[in-house]
């Protein structure tokens, strides 16, 4: 079976902006993401603002080439790490039917 | 025993001898009700870590229901009011609605800005939650008036979906404007370019928000369909969504209960939050439920409707607001506004600001 070896960025963050960087990501290359609902604690958890408000925290993941990569956490270091709270990370992985992650 | 000797010395300084009776009697029947109990339940329980857990699914539908029973109620009893008056009765208290509404996020961002010293973003943002409304509040203040038998005019609904939007926006604005110029000179300190702004979508997203999609729909579907269709077959919806009912008052406990949770975490950030915020979070709707009382019996409204006027008015919004200005004004913090709104303004309404406004518009003279 052949492997593709391609990039997984991993962004944790509150909900307010997660859509958002989706939609950043698909516009700066990624052909798609997954989007799910997390719980957990950080440094930086003033969000956790109450389920009354609707806020929670959301992991969005792409897999997508390195230059991709690198452009989706360039800007999301400059978006929003200063004010939000969110973190966000590489992974190395090996892709099934990579071609589809290539624009 | 000892907060009840509080309030009442500190209204004998403001009121005289009978009327700081009467309003520590309406304290009493207002806070002795399943609503407000359940409430203290809730902050009880958090605080001695206790295992009431209500599942976020339950909490989101029951808000559901509660947006959704507002805005028919609403809509059903404007029928009535359209066909027996037109729109003579409710053009003015409309009018003073949008005033408010202008209103009080003015004040409330001048009084934390220059009395308070809160950075910009922070005074806009706490502003912006001030300017709108809860409706829950609104909700608790409804039942309230209704069980002392002077139940509000039957418009208050449309008023609440009203004042839902331009506290929050007018605070956006302001917010975003003065704080540009902050955020591009350190955008222009750290040579990078400065950050889109998401004012726009921050606003639209309040405008088409759940409360305000909820509460204005339904108040169409109920307006229309008391209009147009047969009473009998009318009756069942009535049923189900009447604020009057056992199911409205029902999970109205249950998703006071949940805010008593809420709040209960919260009270630990009281602390955080510092005296000034706690004395605002008190005086500040004080202040604006006398104007809205005030106003609101100068516009027609009846006893019941300044006092729910005034509760809804003076009420901060914890659902709309938090996430609009978590978009707008990132550097805002948001446990100062949160805290301010959900452990301080919505315990002191729910407790004592509602009967307070209760007085305050007998005594401004309403009927």
């Amino acid at each position: 079976m052949q492997l593709y070896p391609l990039k997984l960025v991993t962004v944790v963050g509150e909900s307010v902006i997660m859509e958002d960087i989706a939609e950043e990501g698909v516009r700066l290359g990624a052909t798609g993401y997954t989007m799910t609902e997390v719980n957990g604690h950080g440094s930086r958890s003033a969000r956790n603002v109450a389920s009354t408000t609707g806020a929670r925290t959301m992991k969005v993941e792409f897999v997508v080439p390195g230059d991709v990569a690198v452009a989706i956490l360039t800007h999301i270091s400059h978006q929003y790490f200063d004010d939000y709270a969110v973190i966000a990370w590489l992974s190395d992985v090996q892709v099934v039917r990579g071609q589809q992650y290539v624009k | 025993m000892a907060c009840m000797n509080l309030v009442a010395l500190s209204l004998l300084a403001v009121f005289n001898a009978e009327q700081a009776s009467r309003i520590l009697e309406s304290l009493e029947r207002n806070l002795l009700t399943p609503i407000p109990l359940c409430f203290v339940l809730g902050i009880i329980c958090t605080r001695i870590h206790g295992g009431i857990k209500i599942p976020k699914e339950l909490y989101y539908s029951i808000a559901i229901f509660l947006l959704m029973s507002i805005g028919f109620m609403g809509g059903h009893e404007l029928a009535h009011e359209y066909e027996a008056h037109g729109l003579s009765t409710i053009w003015k208290p409309a009018l003073a609605t949008l005033f408010l509404g202008c209103l009080t996020p003015i004040s409330s961002y001048l009084v934390l800005r220059y009395v308070g010293g809160l950075s910009i973003a922070d005074s806009a943002g706490i502003a912006a939650h001030y300017g709108s409304t809860s409706a829950v509040t609104y909700a608790v203040a409804n039942s309230f008036v209704e069980q002392t038998q002077h139940p509000a005019n039957s418009f208050l609904p449309t008023l609440v979906t009203i004042l839902e939007c331009p506290g929050i926006a007018i605070a956006l604005v302001i917010g975003a404007a003065l704080s540009a110029r902050e955020r591009a000179a350190k955008a222009a300190a750290s040579g990078r370019p400065a950050k889109e702004s998401k004012l726009g979508e921050a606003l639209y997203e309040v405008i088409t928000g759940q409360s305000i999609m909820l509460m204005a729909g339904l108040l169409a579907i109920g307006f229309v369909s008391t209009m147009f269709m047969d009473p009998k077959g009318f009756q069942p919806f009535y049923e189900f969504f009447q604020s009057k009912g056992m199911l409205f008052r029902g999970v109205l406990c249950i998703f006071l209960l949940e805010m008593g949770l809420v709040a209960g975490e919260k009270l630990g950030d009281l602390v955080k939050v510092g005296p000034f915020l706690v004395a605002f979070g008190i005086l500040m709707p004080l202040a604006h439920g006398f104007l809205a009382a005030y106003l609101g019996h100068l516009a027609g409204l009846n006893l019941g409707g300044c006092t729910v006027f005034a509760a809804i008015v003076s009420s901060a919004s914890y659902i709309a607001a938090p996430p609009a200005v978590r978009l707008t004004l990132p550097e805002a913090n948001p446990t100062l506004s949160i805290t301010a709104a959900l452990a301080i303004t919505f315990p002191f309404n729910i407790a004592f600001g509602i009967p307070i406004y209760y007085e305050m518009a007998k005594w401004v003279g309403a009927q």
